[in-house]
C-alpha cells in the first residue's frame, strides 16, 4: 500500500462514517457505528494496523493522517450524541405532561393540643428569662397545696378551691402553687421557676371545667420587687399576644402572697381577669426556710385554657376536653 | 354582697357615678360583679352593686365597711349613723354566759310586740335590692343590721327559752333541729347557744326550730354576739350549707360592734313592732377577745419594694381613714393597731399592702426583670409529641379521672386511687393508663365520622398500693385505627397493620437510650396473638397491640384498634454520640431464604445470624417472610439479606462464602432451618 491509497482509504472511511453518523436514529445506533470504526477492532484501527507495510519515510505523515481522521470523527460523535439527546429530551419533554393540580402522595396531618401549644409558649417566653420549668405531683396532700400556702384548716379560702379529695386522705391539687414548695425545698434560694401542670376543682359548668391547666410562676431573688412582677408580666403578656396589650393590676386576695393581684387585660372593651400574682407572702417562705431578710420573691399564676381561648378565640371552655378532630387539626 | 348605692349616703356624703364607684372599689380590691340602675319609690335614682368579696375583708360584707372603704378613697368623712340607747322599762331576771369560743354575748328582751306590723318601706326597699326576702318585720330587721353593720343578730321567742342563756361547746351527737327544718347532729367541736333545758341555736350560723319567731310569738329575745372565727370555720361547709351569718362570723365580725347593733336594731324595732324593752344583758371574757398587736412598718422599706414615695403624712392619713390608729415613729417608721373589724392585718407586707392599694396599683411603677443565662434542656416530651404529629397524630387530654366501668375494663387490674366527692359517678376513678381516654375519644370523633383516627395524649397514669403509696407516672400513650393513609386517586391505602404500630412505637423509642425488646404479653384488653411488652434494659416500660376482639364487639367496633402506651419516666433521652469513622470500601450483601417453623420468632434467627457472621459482618435485613402454597404447613419462608464490610479492604468473594457457609450450618443447627434453594 502506498500513501495515495491510505489518503483515498482515509477520505472513503471519514465520509462513510459521517455518512452513517448522521443516519442514526438513536445513542444505541450512534453507538454500534462509533465502534465500527472508532472500535478496537474499528475500520480506524484496521488503518493503523496497516501502516507497518509503508515505507518508512511515509509512515509519520500517514500517522499524523489518521490521528487528524480519530479527531475529527470524535468531534463529530460528541456533535451528534448531542443533537441525538436534544431530540430524545425534547421527545421526552413533549410526552411527559402530567396534571400537576392533581394531589399529591401527601401523609396525613396531626396536631398539637392548643392547650400544650399556649403552654409551650408561655414556657418558652420565661425559659427565655432564666427560669427553670419544674413538675410536681397532681395527688398532692393537704401539708403542701394549703397548708405551706398559708391556708389553714378550715379557713374561708379554702371555699375559693372546691377540693376533690381522694380515698388516701390525700388531694388533686387545686393550683400549681405546691410545686413552688416543692421545689424551694429540695433547693436552696435565689429561685426562678416556671411550672406548668394539669389542676384540679370541683366544678362543672359553661365556664368550668373539672379539670384545667394552669402555669405557675416564682421568682426568690435578692431584691425582687413588686415593679419587677409588673414589669415581667407585662413583657409577658405583650409577648404572649404578639402585640402590646392594656392591663390593669388590681388588689386582691391569695393566702400565699402579700401584696396580691389580679392582672385584667383591656379585651374587646371589656377588662378580663387573666393572672393573679403577688409578692410572696413571709410565712411561706419561712415555711421553706428561705432568709427573709436576705429575700424576697413574687410568684404568679396563670389559667391555661383562658389564655388559649383568647389567643385563639376559642368561645367553649369544653372544646378542650372534648377532643374532636374536627377542633384538634386546626392546631 | 349586693347592696342599693343610695344606702351608702347613710355613711359618707358621696355624689359620683355608679360606674366612678364600681371602678373605685374594684381598683382597692374589692372587686365589682356589676351593677344595675333602679328606681327606688322613695330615694329616686339608685343602682344595685354587687361585689364579690375576697375572704380576707370580712369587714366588707356590710355597707358601712364598703362607705369606710370609699370614704378613705375619696378623702370623705365617714359619718357614723346617729345610736342612742334605748330606754329600758324593765329587767328580764334571765342571764346569759359567754364562753371562750364566744367571748361576748350581748341580749335583750322585748314584750309585747306586734309582729302583725309591716317592715318599713326603706327597709323593706333595700333588703330586696340586697336579695333577701322579706320575712316578718322582726326578722327583716335583723338582716338589715347584718347588712348595714355587719353584725350578725338573731331574735329568739322569749316564751320558748327555758332559764338562762350559755354559750358553750356540743356535746358529741346532741341534735338540734334548725330554722330551715334541717337536723344536725352536732360534736363537740361545734358551738350552741342552750338554755337550761337544751341547744336553742347553732351558734353564729342557724338558729333552732323550736326558739323560732312565729306569728304567735308575742315576745322576743334579741342576741347580737361575737363568736371567733375559728370556731365557726368550716362547721356550716361540713353539713353542705352556708348562711349569712356564717359567710360573717367565720371571715371575722368586729368585736366591738355588738351593743351598738343590738341599740340600732332597738330603735328599728321600736318604730316597727313598738313593744316594752328590758335592760340589755350582757356577758363579756375580755381576756378572750382577739387580741390585736402592734405592727410597725418601715416607710422607706415598703417604699423601696413598691418603687414608690409615699410621704409619712399621707401614709398616716391613709391609715387614719382606715380606722387603724397610727402612731408615727423616729424616721420612716409608723407603728399602728389595726382595727377591731380587720383580721387580715398582722405583719407589716399587710399594710404594704394598704398602702399600695390605696396608691393605686396601677399607679405603681413597673420594671422590666433582667434575663439570667441558663441552659436550655432539649424537652424530650414536646420532642416526642413533635415526632408523632409529623407521624399524622393529633394530640388530645382527657381527664385524668374516669368510670368504674372503664376502669374496669382497660385498667389492668391496677389498684388505683379513688375520688371521694366526685362531680360524677363517671369521673371517680383515678387512670392508671391512658387507654380509656384514647378509646373514648376515638369512639367521639368515629361518631362524628373520622374512620381514620391517630391519636395520643402525654398525661399522669396513678396507682396505688392500701391506698396509700401513690405513684404517678408520666406516661405517652397513643391509638390507630382505620387506613394507613387517604386513599388517592393513584392507589387505595392499605389497612393499618400490626407492624405500623410497631413502627411507630420503634422511631419513638429511637430517642431513648438502652437495648429495646419485644415480648408477647397478656393484657386483658390485647389480643393475645397481637400485642407485644415494650422492654428496655429489660424493664418493661410499655405495651402495644390490638385491641381484643370481644372489645371490640363490646364497643360495637368492627375495625382493629391499636394502642401502644409508654412510660416516660425513667427513660434516658439518646444525646448524640462522637462521629464515628465509615468504611470507604464497597458492601459485599447476600440474600438467603431459610424454611423455618412457623413459631420461630424471627428475631432469633437474626441472632444466630449476627453471632455467626463473622467479624466483617455489618447488617442485616428481613426482605420476604412467605407462609403458604409450596411451603410445608407448620413452615415458613423467610428471606433476609445479609451484609459484610470491612474497614481496611474489599472483601474477597471466598471470604463471604465461608461466612455464607458458617450461617447456613448454625441456623440449621440451633434453629432445624434449612436454606432454601
Amino acid at each position: 500500500m502506498n500513501l495515495d491509497s491510505l489518503k483515498k482509504k482515509i477520505s472513503d472511511l471519514e465520509s462513510n462514517a459521517k455518512t452513517e453518523f448522521r443516519s442514526a436514529n438513536n445513542k444505541l445506533e450512534l453507538d454500534n457505528i462509533y465502534r465500527s470504526y472508532l472500535g478496537k477492532k474499528g475500520e480506524l484501527s484496521l488503518l493503523l494496523k496497516s501502516l507497518g507495510s509503508l515505507p518508512q519515510e511515509k509512515r509519520k505523515e500517514a500517522g499524523k493522517l489518521l490521528n487528524n481522521l480519530k479527531g475529527d470523527l470524535e468531534n463529530n460523535y460528541v456533535l451528534i450524541t448531542s443533537s441525538i439527546n436534544d431530540k430524545a429530551n425534547q421527545a421526552r419533554l413533549e410526552k411527559d405532561k402530567l396534571d400537576i393540580s392533581l394531589p399529591g402522595f401527601r401523609s396525613r396531618k396531626g396536631s398539637i393540643h392548643p392547650v400544650t401549644r399556649t403552654i409551650r409558649d408561655v414556657c418558652d417566653f420565661f425559659e427565655r428569662m432564666g427560669f427553670d420549668v419544674e413538675s410536681g405531683p397532681e395527688a398532692e396532700i393537704d401539708y403542701y397545696n394549703f397548708e405551706a400556702l398559708n391556708v389553714p384548716e378550715d379557713h374561708p379560702a379554702k371555699d375559693m378551691h372546691d377540693t376533690f379529695y381522694l380515698n388516701n386522705k390525700g388531694l388533686l391539687r387545686t393550683h400549681t402553687s405546691p410545686v413552688q414548695i416543692r421545689t424551694m425545698e429540695k433547693s436552696e434560694a435565689p429561685h426562678r421557676i416556671i411550672c406548668p401542670g394539669k389542676v384540679y376543682r370541683k366544678d362543672s359548668d359553661l365556664t368550668h371545667t373539672p379539670m384545667f391547666h394552669q402555669i405557675e410562676g416564682l421568682v426568690v431573688e435578692e431584691g425582687a420587687s413588686f415593679a419587677q412582677l409588673k414589669g415581667l408580666l407585662n413583657d409577658f403578656l405583650t409577648d404572649f399576644f404578639g402585640e402590646e396589650v392594656e392591663l390593669r393590676f388590681r388588689p386582691s386576695y391569695f393566702p400565699f402572697t402579700e401584696p396580691s393581684a389580679e392582672v385584667d387585660i383591656r379585651w374587646k372593651k371589656n377588662w378580663l381577669e387573666v393572672l393573679g400574682c403577688g409578692m410572696v407572702h413571709p410565712n411561706v417562705l419561712k415555711s421553706v426556710g428561705v432568709d427573709t431578710k436576705k429575700y424576697s420573691g413574687f410568684a404568679f399564676g396563670l389559667g391555661v385554657e383562658r389564655m388559649a381561648m383568647l389567643k385563639y378565640d376559642i368561645p367553649d371552655l369544653r372544646a378542650f376536653f372534648e377532643n374532636d378532630i374536627r377542633f384538634l387539626d386546626q392546631f | 354582697m349586693q347592696f342599693s348605692k343610695n344606702w351608702l349616703k347613710d355613711f359618707i356624703d358621696i355624689d359620683l357615678s355608679t360606674e366612678t364607684i364600681c371602678s373605685q372599689l374594684t381598683m382597692a380590691g374589692l372587686e365589682v360583679d356589676g351593677y344595675e340602675d333602679v328606681t327606688s319609690k322613695i330615694t329616686g335614682k339608685d343602682s344595685i352593686i354587687k361585689l364579690d368579696i375576697t375572704p380576707n375583708r370580712g369587714d366588707c360584707f356590710s355597707v358601712l365597711g364598703v362607705a369606710r372603704e370609699l370614704s378613705v378613697i375619696n378623702d370623705l368623712k365617714l359619718i357614723l349613723p346617729n345610736i342612742s340607747s334605748i330606754e329600758s322599762s324593765f329587767k328580764d331576771e334571765m342571764k346569759v354566759k359567754a364562753s371562750p369560743e364566744g367571748p361576748s354575748y350581748f341580749g335583750r328582751t322585748i314584750r309585747d310586740i306586734s309582729v302583725n306590723s309591716k317592715t318599713l318601706p326603706l327597709i323593706a326597699e333595700r333588703l330586696k335590692f340586697s336579695d333577701q326576702k322579706l320575712i316578718d318585720p322582726v326578722v327583716d330587721i335583723t338582716n338589715y343590721i347584718l347588712l348595714e353593720l355587719g353584725q350578725p343578730l338573731h331574735a329568739f321567742d322569749r316564751d320558748k327559752l327555758k332559764g338562762n342563756i350559755t354559750v358553750r361547746t356540743a356535746f358529741n351527737k346532741e341534735k338540734i333541729k334548725l330554722l330551715d327544718d334541717q337536723e344536725l347532729v352536732l360534736d363537740e367541736s361545734c358551738l350552741v347557744i342552750s338554755d337550761e333545758e337544751s341547744a336553742v341555736a347553732f351558734a353564729g350560723i342557724m338558729g333552732g326550730k323550736e326558739s323560732a319567731v312565729s306569728a304567735s310569738t308575742n315576745s322576743i329575745f334579741l342576741e347580737s354576739a361575737f363568736f371567733k372565727p375559728s370556731i365557726i370555720r368550716g362547721k356550716a361547709r361540713r353539713y353542705g350549707f352556708q348562711t349569712d351569718a356564717s359567710l360573717r362570723f367565720e371571715r371575722g365580725v368586729d368585736y366591738r360592734i355588738q351593743e351598738i347593733a343590738i341599740d340600732r336594731a332597738s330603735i328599728l324595732l321600736r318604730d316597727t313592732v313598738g313593744g316594752r324593752f328590758s335592760e340589755i344583758t350582757s356577758s363579756t371574757l375580755k381576756n378572750q377577745l382577739p387580741k390585736q398587736t402592734k405592727i410597725n412598718l418601715d416607710l422607706e422599706k415598703s417604699n423601696n419594694l413598691l418603687g414608690t414615695k409615699i410621704s409619712k403624712q399621707v401614709a398616716l392619713r391613709y391609715f387614719k381613714g382606715l380606722g387603724f390608729a397610727p402612731e408615727s415613729l423616729k424616721k420612716s417608721s409608723i407603728s399602728t393597731l389595726p382595727p377591731s373589724w380587720r383580721y387580715d392585718l398582722s405583719i407589716d407586707a399587710d399594710l404594704v399592702e394598704e398602702l399600695a392599694r390605696l396608691e393605686g396599683y396601677d399607679s405603681l411603677p413597673q420594671l422590666s426583670l433582667s434575663p439570667v443565662y441558663k441552659k436550655i434542656e432539649l424537652n424530650s416530651q414536646s420532642h416526642l409529641s413533635d415526632l408523632l404529629k409529623a407521624k399524622g397524630f393529633n394530640e388530645i387530654i382527657s381527664y385524668s379521672f374516669i368510670s368504674r366501668d372503664d376502669h374496669d375494663l382497660f385498667g389492668e387490674g391496677v389498684d388505683t386511687l379513688e375520688v371521694e366527692n366526685p362531680i360524677s359517678q363517671n369521673m371517680s376513678v383515678m387512670r392508671t393508663n391512658l387507654v380509656s381516654g384514647l378509646v373514648n375519644t376515638f369512639l367521639h370523633n368515629l361518631n362524628h365520622g373520622q374512620d381514620s383516627q391517630r391519636l395520643f395524649e402525654i398525661g399522669n397514669t396513678f396507682s396505688s398500693k392500701n391506698s396509700k403509696q401513690v405513684s404517678e407516672k408520666n406516661t405517652l400513650a397513643g391509638l390507630m385505627s382505620g387506613k394507613v393513609n387517604d386513599d388517592h386517586w393513584k392507589e387505595k391505602a392499605k389497612d393499618i397493620s400490626f407492624y405500623d404500630l410497631k413502627g411507630v412505637v420503634q422511631d419513638l423509642l429511637r430517642e431513648f437510650k438502652g437495648q429495646c425488646v419485644f415480648e408477647n404479653c397478656k393484657i386483658d384488653f390485647l389480643h393475645p396473638g397481637m400485642s407485644s411488652l415494650i422492654k428496655i434494659n429489660n424493664n418493661i416500660v410499655g405495651f402495644m397491640g390490638s385491641l381484643q376482639p370481644s372489645y371490640l364487639d363490646r364497643l360495637g367496633l368492627s375495625e382493629d384498634i391499636y394502642i401502644f402506651t409508654i412510660e416516660l419516666d425513667g427513660l434516658k433521652k439518646n444525646i448524640s454520640s462522637p462521629f464515628k469513622e465509615f468504611s470507604k470500601f464497597p458492601t459485599s450483601s447476600r440474600d438467603l431464604a431459610f424454611i423455618i417453623d412457623k413459631s420461630i420468632a424471627s428475631t432469633s434467627i437474626e441472632n444466630v445470624i449476627k453471632s455467626s457472621a463473622g467479624k466483617f459482618f455489618r447488617d442485616i435485613e428481613i426482605f420476604d417472610v412467605y407462609e403458604g402454597k409450596g411451603i410445608e404447613e407448620d413452615k415458613k419462608s423467610i428471606a433476609i439479606s445479609v451484609s459484610w464490610q470491612s474497614m481496611q479492604q474489599t472483601l474477597k468473594d471466598s471470604d463471604i462464602d465461608k461466612s455464607v457457609q458458617r450461617i447456613v450450618n448454625s441456623v440449621k443447627k440451633e434453629l432445624g432451618g434449612e436454606l432454601r434453594v
